[in-house]
């Protein structure tokens, strides 16, 4: 007995160490094919502060007035991407989820469409879009839409998925018709979830906006790709600054909202 | 109105004298009081996207006419051209490499700094950390690679650092979360047998901590190999320099292939993710 439990802790020692191993190797292994070295670690940490405090700092406010209106186009299209995004997903995810689906086959359509947009960066239908719509905050609404659509339709079909059935049950028990049993069970169910995911999707999309602007999405994300190349460092930093501040706004925001829904 | 309640409330002299009939509701069953913030986002939102859309100023027309554009642009890329398979494959692999050297880095720098951030640990110490690392957090990765290439030059390295800052600064906050959760008594009981700090942090907190730390970098992996398939757009090493540098020279097979094989990649990383979640969720 003594002597089984100490060959299966053996056993169990034995695999965590090859594990750890492989891991270790697979890392050295990566590291020497990028060319990596740990000492360019502190070497290129050191670059950063130096460019940090020479360059970046301090920010210059007078690059204020200029960054207000790409700070507005930044608050715009990441929610024109969200309740339009939503509304899409919302349609979509009603076709995707198991309980809501008129057919199996339409599930896995749907299904394998969002995992399409969701799997492919949004920075890369940037670029795509960029080519066809020409550079603008068309571009980046777009991008965002499109983004926002492959990861909210499948949480919405999850949320869908795990509505209480037995409440739909007693709703048409009672000779509710359709809309209604829409209107009295599912979407009573749906919209805390529904709620939550959005606004969460909504602090991503001012990040993710700042990323589509790179590839001429417009908002800041434009004008802080723009300032590093003309080494206006300064006015980059306060854009950086800027980009913060919505970030941490939009946090606050979204996080009483959804406290209060759930 | 139930009727046998409109009649008890008729034979009560005080209802009638008051009210009229009519506006005599019987107590509504307690409803949820209507929550300000709830309430003010359901006007905000709505009049805010109207208010975006109209200051957006899209063009309606260049909608249209590049939504054409846009189909005619995928059907120029299919089918998907295998003539540069071997660069686009080297370059995903580099992505991956990137991707595992920065968290891995990212992970090392968390799992020292975890600690010192955890405020059960070190009370002031840990708010600092804290706050340095929700401010590191906060700038996107693309932007750190953005930064890092002009600090170190262009190639993998950028990409690496960049991953790595920003993997640090995520997992520093989980890891750091997952140690205050830690049961309270765990950590009186060391200290009572007189251990020092480091005594109390491997004994006390990194046994009950490990599996955390393991499932959190697991997913900080995933969210990153999609990270670094993208930070080759600006230049940072990897298969997204494929990608943009092939839509540049108009090369749209070539780009579609590309965009193929991130999308298989980012999709079986999902899909390796969900398994392990699924496991660690049955065990």
């Amino acid at each position: 007995m003594e002597a089984q439990w100490l060959r299966i802790r053996r056993q169990k020692r034995v695999q965590t160490v090859t594990i750890v191993v492989l891991i270790a190797a697979l890392v050295v292994w990566s590291a020497v094919q990028t060319k990596f070295h740990v000492l360019t670690v502190f070497g290129g940490l050191g670059e950063m502060g130096k460019l940090i405090v020479n360059d970046f700092l301090p920010p210059h406010p007078e690059a204020l007035k200029g960054l207000i209106e790409p700070a507005l186009d930044t608050i715009y299209m990441s929610v024109v991407g969200m309740v339009v995004g939503s509304l899409i997903s919302a349609v979509l995810a009603f076709f995707a989820a198991a309980t809501t689906t008129p057919h199996r086959i339409v599930l896995v359509l749907v299904r394998g469409f969002a995992s399409v947009l969701r799997n492919i960066p949004g920075l890369i239908w940037a670029l795509m879009l960029a080519f066809a719509y020409g550079i603008g905050t068309l571009v980046g609404t777009l991008a965002i839409i499109i983004y926002s659509v492959g990861s909210l339709v499948r949480a919405y079909a999850e949320i869908l998925e795990e509505i209480d059935q037995s409440q739909l049950e007693a709703v048409k028990a009672t000779g509710a018709t359709f809309p209604q049993v829409l209107g009295q069970a599912v979407l009573p169910q749906f919209i805390p979830g529904f709620v939550a995911w959005s606004l969460y999707k909504l602090e991503l999309n001012i990040r993710a906006s700042t990323i589509v602007g790179m590839v001429g999405g417009g908002g800041l994300g434009f004008y802080i790709q723009n300032g590093l190349k003309l080494f206006h460092f300064r006015d980059v930093s306060m854009a950086i600054i800027l980009m913060l501040v919505l970030i941490v706004v939009t946090e606050f925001f979204t996080n009483k909202i959804r406290e209060k829904v759930i | 109105m139930k009727p046998e309640l409109a009649t008890e409330m008729a034979n009560d002299l005080s209802y009638e004298t008051a009210l009229p009939l009519h506006l005599a509701e019987p107590p509504q069953p307690s409803k949820p009081r209507r929550d300000p913030w709830l309430v003010g986002a359901a006007w905000f939102f709505p009049l805010f996207f109207i208010f975006s859309l109209w200051q957006l100023n899209f063009d309606y027309s260049q909608l249209a006419h590049g939504t054409g554009k846009m189909f005619q642009l995928f059907a120029q890329m299919f089918p998907p051209s295998l003539v540069d398979w071997r660069p686009v494959l080297e370059a995903a692999l580099q992505s991956l490499q990137v991707a595992l050297v920065g968290t891995a880095i990212g992970v090392a720098v968390a799992a020292v700094f975890g600690f010192l951030a955890a405020v059960n640990l070190f009370p002031r110490l840990g708010l600092l950390i804290k706050g340095v690392a929700a401010f590191v957090r906060t700038i996107p990765t693309l932007v750190w690679a953005l930064m890092f290439i002009v600090a170190v030059g262009m190639g993998p390295v950028p990409g690496i650092l960049a991953i790595a800052t920003h993997a640090g600064a995520s997992l520093i906050k989980m890891f750091s979360q997952s140690i205050e959760e830690v049961d309270e008594g765990v950590h009186e009981a060391i200290k009572a047998t007189g251990a020092g700090k480091l005594q109390i942090v491997f004994q006390g907190f990194l046994p009950c901590v490990i599996t955390y730390f393991i499932s959190w970098s697991v997913f900080r992996l995933e969210a990153d190999i999609g990270e670094s398939a993208i930070l080759g757009v600006v230049g940072a090493g990897g298969i997204g320099y494929q990608i943009s540098n092939n839509m540049r020279s108009y090369l749209l097979p070539e780009t579609c292939f590309a965009a193929l094989v991130v999308f298989v990649l980012v999709f079986s990383v999902e899909l390796l993710s969900n398994w392990y979640k699924n496991k660690m969720n049955l065990k």
